[in-house]
């Protein structure tokens, strides 16, 4: 395995117009076949870390690569090497699960899919062959949460990040989500995901970081972690004992 | 309970700021057209008096009794100010004299169609447009839009009768709709009093109405959104059907009506109907003259073998009684073509009615159609405007034409032209008497017609009605619909 | 990319249920406008016709040139007219024409049957400025924050999509399927047209088709108004909430405030005034050439038939006269009120530009020939008329006196000749020549650029502000 790093966040910092400074010096890097998981409360500054390496937010200093691009400076370059699960995404409801793939696998630049593609890829999620054809107006949560989870795959990129990918599904859909992470991971991807999930952070993570009002202030590989108890670990750095 | 949920409903209206921000603009507007209805009112009115004062003085200045003729205008009305219905429409004044028929032309629209190519803004329009629009708009998630935030499965968690919360939402939104409309209606009220337009106690009594019938109109709305939220599971479909019902209701129905009425029962132009009336007069008048040149024959018969002293001495007994005989057919003439005149309007009317009778039935499905005929027949602007009006003049006409008849007998003088053709002393023409003002005291005034309240009250109260059966039949429906609703 | 773009977004218009009341409604009313108003030009054209042959009938039997005071012409319905109303049922229909002195239209359809007057018609402005233009602001109130709330935003900028490609593609896209699905009514109405019987010309039809293709372009406009607004807000609710008001007031309220607001700045003398000032300077004239008439001696006292010719030679000298007088006097009171008139039309169209859908309504009547030219077109039409009618009748009987002459009739003997009647169809007939559309077509293309001002302007407005907009 490579040891460059795919993705990697330089002393990121970013300062809301309104004074309040949401990340703070954050710095890590995930390689590729690596997943990173970000544990944190509401307003720890997760979600504004993948919106700098998406470019839809500007960090105020420091750069968030993307396969060594800083994605403030080449957003759209940056971009072609990751693949993004947002929280709760509605998707299109007029569209059909396989429709709302097709989109945006274009818009990923895939253009040689076939049917079959898609009917792997969504099979490979879990959803269930007889709700392909079906538009998303019906779909449950946890359904549109999986086609979300293809439209990632489908991209194929050599990065992924995932904004609370778990939030919504039901503990099975939530396992078998996890499972299949593990084999993103083992395809070589570079996985940055948040998450509220401890517990199911520590059964994949490669690496658990916890934030806490805008900085990074545990991280670990889990060999690191080995025989301690996250979750008080957890409770401790929310309460600041760690400072 | 009630008392809870209506408080809740109204604040959650109220204090929202789209809808204050939405619904001011929407009371200015209301305001801002009545400010506008005042002014040109005023300037209708100025203008009125000056070519009243105008008429007036040609009258005077006329060069004899029966060469005078009338002019008499519409006079405007202070209750256009708020519905100018078909006032702009129809004409605003019309000639009153023997010769010619009574006919209202120059219409404002007519006469400056530059205000024709957009009419104008009043308050019965905005009402009718915006304001029903503002009330579907606030009403069409009343029920489904709960549900899906949520807040209906944690309302009914509560001991809360269904009954109670559906009558507590409609109060609710419904007081919350009607402020914003009530105080800028009585503001308007005040502008009036302050700004000194003359109306009546009847006039105040009609306005008083006419605003009852503009909270009646947006009930009916406010009732038909909560009714599509209670029927549609999802606030973006009952959203839709919203607009599309505002869109039937305030503009499709009334147009789509009276244009399939038109169809159904045509009605001849007034430009054909007088090209009959004129043939008629034609006719009369040849037949007239046919009369005459016999007359004549026998007036003459009896003066063969006179000499020409006994001819003149003949001549000059018979005079007087010839000349009454002449003058008297001639009357009958006129008589007859009125008489003509009058049956050819009648039919027309009688076919004009029944395409309104029918374009109305058609209309009402509407309840935008009914607002605005009940609020056009409060404030007179209805389309009896127009023989109301013609009938008044006609009366007027005959009151005008015997005065001026009769002035013309005292003075002696016709103030026509006289040919003299004497086969002695040959062709004298006599064009009337010289400049001089004529003495118009005892002349009779003519009074504008105004719709009889009875009349008013009956047509207003249909529709009035109408809407008040609309509204009862949407809340009816949604009372129902919701006693059974799913609440999860 | 843009491709992708444009064809996602038109298949989730497609799919959506704002498509198929846009779609169902939409063809509906256009397919229901066009019927109507084939139908109002039928009954129209059988007025019309009516009126005509009812004015001939009235000469029927009459012998004597002398007779025939005044002849009545019509405003004959044009075809076009009937799918774009403007001002062509608040203007005269009628016009009597006595061979001299001032014309006046009258009998306005409005004004003969108030009843349409109440609520109008359903004509193809209406469906535009009103209806169309709602649609517009449906398709296009959510496009950007709809987006964002559906969380696709995210996901589409998670890939390498340049922000102005999405920007042009989602208005395109929208575009699109607003407006391609209502060319079939458009042309379905058409083609409707010559079945129902209204005989539309080679000019006829480019102007229908200039028409529509305004009116696709104001629904454009207020589709990119709807875009920018909804680039410039987070919730879709709130941008609806703003482009209504804006909908309200520029389709409703603006257009109807702009000529009373030009009211305050430009006052045209009433009709009325005009009217008396008028009247009275004619009376005047007339007490003058009275004590003139009463001076009349005639040169040859005997034969009757002479002097009455010759009296009516004297009274045309003095209705010459007088015309030329009253023309002078009117000429300046009609061109001073016709100046003013013109500032305030002017005054007014400059207001209502601010509203798209006014322009439209001022840009289609003018392709149509239902503007206020109409009217100016008509009279001059008919101005020009009355001197072929006053020659004609000069012709006829000597003298052109304005319908007022005296006519001395000898009766002789009971078996004399009985006069033969006039044939009434040698009086010339009146056609009138509607404004040519390459006239119209200047204002329209102004009317109209303006509204692709506007259109541009929103994009311009969409685009800069979907460059900076947030899209987490």
């Amino acid at each position: 395995m490579s040891v460059h790093t795919m993705l990697e966040a330089v002393n990121l910092s970013k300062r809301y117009e309104d004074g309040a400074l949401a990340v703070d010096d954050v710095s890590f890097s995930v390689r590729p076949g690596e997943i990173f998981a970000m544990l944190g409360g509401n307003g720890a500054g997760k979600t504004t870390t993948i919106n700098i390496f998406l470019n839809f937010l500007e960090p105020t200093a420091g750069e968030a690569r993307i396969n060594g691009i800083a994605a403030h400076r080449a957003p759209l370059e940056a971009k072609r090497h990751v693949a993004f699960v947002s929280e709760n995404v509605m998707l299109y409801p007029t569209f059909t699960a396989v429709q709302n793939l097709d989109y945006f696998a274009r818009l990923g630049g895939k253009t040689q899919y076939t049917a079959d593609d898609y009917r792997r890829v969504l099979l490979r999620v879990g959803l269930q062959e007889e709700a392909h054809h079906k538009k998303l107006k019906g779909f449950s949560k946890g359904m549109r949460q999986k086609c979300g989870i293809a439209i990632a795959i489908l991209k194929d990129a050599p990065a992924i990040l995932l904004d609370e990918p778990t939030s919504g599904l039901d503990p099975k859909s939530g396992f078998e989500f996890m499972q299949l992470l593990g084999s993103l991971r083992d395809e070589g991807k570079a996985v940055l995901m948040s998450t509220h999930d401890i517990f199911r952070a520590k059964e994949t993570a490669d690496t658990i970081g916890i934030m806490r009002q805008g900085r990074l202030v545990m991280q670990r590989s889990r060999a690191g972690l080995a025989g301690e108890d996250l979750e008080r670990l957890y409770m401790e750095h929310m309460a600041g004992v760690h400072e | 309970m009630l008392a809870t949920i209506i408080v809740h409903e109204l604040k959650n209206i109220l204090f929202s700021p789209k809808f204050s921000v939405t619904v001011a603009v929407a009371s200015v507007l209301l305001l801002l057209s009545v400010v506008a209805g005042i002014g040109q009112y005023r300037a209708a009115a100025a203008q009125y008096e000056t070519t009243t004062q105008l008429v007036q003085q040609e009258m005077r200045e006329a060069r004899g009794w029966m060469a005078l003729t009338n002019k008499v205008l519409r006079r405007p009305d202070p209750m256009q100010i708020f519905v100018s219905g078909v006032a702009n429409d129809v004409g605003r004044l019309s000639g009153v004299n023997a010769f010619q028929a009574v006919k209202l032309s120059h219409s404002t629209f007519s006469d400056d169609p530059v205000y024709a190519v957009f009419r104008f803004i009043d308050l019965s329009f905005i009402v009718a447009v915006v304001f029903s629009l503002l009330a579907v708009l606030f009403t069409y998630d009343a029920v489904n839009g709960e549900k899906e935030r949520g807040t209906l499965q944690l309302t009914f968690a509560n001991a809360v009768p269904r009954a109670q919360y559906i009558l507590g939402k409609f109060a609710g939104a419904w007081l919350g709709l009607v402020l914003p409309l009530l105080v800028p209606m009585l503001l308007s009220l005040l502008l009036l009093a302050v700004t000194a337009v003359p109306m009546t106690a009847e006039e105040w009594g009609r306005t008083v109405l006419l605003f009852g019938g503009a909270v009646l109109y947006v009930t009916v709305f406010v009732a038909l959104g909560i009714l599509l939220s209670t029927l549609t599971p999802r606030s973006s479909a009952s959203f839709l059907y919203a607009l599309v019902l505002w869109v039937c209701a305030v503009f499709i129905v009334p147009r789509a009506g009276t244009t399939l009425a038109g169809h159904l029962v045509p009605v001849p132009t007034v430009a054909e109907t007088e090209a009959r009336r004129d043939a008629f007069a034609k006719d009369r008048w040849a037949q007239y003259e046919a009369q005459m040149q016999s007359r004549w024959k026998e007036r003459n018969a009896p003066l063969e073998g006179m000499t020409k002293e006994e001819r003149e001495a003949y001549r000059d007994e018979k005079m007087w009684e010839w000349m009454e005989q002449d003058d008297q057919d001639r009357k009958q003439v006129q008589t007859d073509i009125d008489e003509q005149a009058r049956r050819l309007t009648e039919e027309l009317r009688n076919r004009r009615m029944e395409q309104e009778r029918l374009a109305f039935t058609l209309s009402r499905l509407s309840p935008a159609s009914s607002f605005q005929l009940a609020a056009m027949n409060l404030a007179g602007t209805d389309i009896a405007l127009k023989t109301r009006y013609e009938d008044a003049l006609n009366g007027y006409r005959t009151l005008f034409n015997e005065y001026k008849e009769k002035k013309a007998k005292e003075s002696g003088n016709s103030g026509g032209f006289r040919i003299e053709v004497n086969s002695d002393t040959g062709v004298k023409i006599d064009a009337g008497r010289e400049r001089g003002v004529l003495d118009l005291t005892g002349m009779p005034q003519f009074t504008h017609p105004s719709p009889s309240a009875a009349e008013t009250m009956r047509s207003a109260f249909i529709d009035l009605g109408l809407l008040g059966l609309f509204s009862l039949a949407a809340f009816a429906g949604a009372f129902v619909r919701f006693l059974r609703y799913d609440v999860r | 990319m843009l491709v992708h773009i444009i064809e996602k977004e038109l298949r989730d218009i497609v799919g959506s249920a704002k498509f198929a009341v846009n779609f169902s409604i939409g063809t509906a009313l256009i397919l229901l406008s066009f019927y109507t108003g084939a139908q109002n030009h039928r009954i129209a054209q059988e007025q019309h016709e009516a009126a005509l042959a009812a004015n001939v009938r009235q000469y029927e039997g009459v012998t004597d040139w002398m007779r025939v005071q005044s002849f009545r012409i019509f405003l004959p319905p044009q075809p076009v007219a009937a799918l774009v109303n403007g001002v062509s049922n608040d203007i005269g229909r009628t016009v009597e024409v006595r061979g001299r002195g001032e014309l006046r239209s009258q009998d306005s359809r409005y004004g003969d049957d108030p009843i349409f007057a109440m609520f109008r018609f359903l004509d193809l402005d209406f469906i535009v400025t009103v209806i169309l233009t709602l649609f517009a602001v449906l398709f296009g109130y959510d496009a950007v924050n709809g987006e964002k709330e559906r969380g696709t935003l995210r996901l589409t900028f998670a890939n390498a999509v340049p922000r102005t490609v999405f920007i042009t593609g989602k208005c395109a896209g929208t575009f699109l399927g607003l407006a391609v699905p209502l060319i079939i009514p458009f042309l379905l109405g058409a083609l409707l047209l010559p079945v129902f019987g209204v005989p539309m010309s080679g000019p006829d039809w480019t102007a229908l088709a200039l028409v529509t293709g305004a009116g696709l372009l104001t629904m454009g406009a207020y589709l990119l108004l709807s875009v920018w607004v909804s680039a410039r807000t987070e919730r879709s609710s709130t941008s609806f909430l703003v482009l209504l008001s804006v909908w309200i007031m520029t389709v409703i309220v603006l257009p109807r405030l702009s000529a009373a607001g030009a009211d305050l700045f430009v006052s045209v003398p009433s009709m009325d005034e005009v009217n008396s000032q008028k009247s009275r300077f004619m009376s005047q004239l007339w007490n003058e050439d009275r004590t003139k008439m009463n001076g009349f001696t005639p040169a040859n006292k005997g034969d009757v038939q002479e002097v009455m010719k010759e009296f009516n030679r004297y009274m045309q000298t003095l209705a010459d006269d007088r015309e030329k007088r009253f023309n002078e006097f009117a000429g300046r009171l009609n061109e001073e009120r016709a100046n003013r008139q013109m500032e305030h039309r002017r005054l007014t169209q400059y207001l209502s530009c601010l509203s798209p859908a006014a322009l439209f309504t001022l840009a289609a009547s003018e392709l149509a020939g239902t503007s206020l030219r109409l009217e100016e077109e008509y009279l001059a039409q008919a101005r020009e008329y009355q001197k072929e009618y006053a020659r004609f009748m000069k012709e006829k009987t000597g003298t052109n006196t304005g319908g007022f002459a005296m006519v001395f009739r000898m009766v002789t003997d009971d078996n004399a000749e009985k006069p033969k009647p006039i044939n009434i169809a040698e009086v010339p007939a009146f056609r009138f020549v509607p404004p040519a559309a390459e006239a119209g077509l200047p204002p329209f293309t102004i009317f109209s650029g303006t509204i692709a001002l506007y259109a541009l302007l929103s994009f311009a407005g969409a685009y800069r502000a979907f460059r900076t907009y947030d899209v987490r």
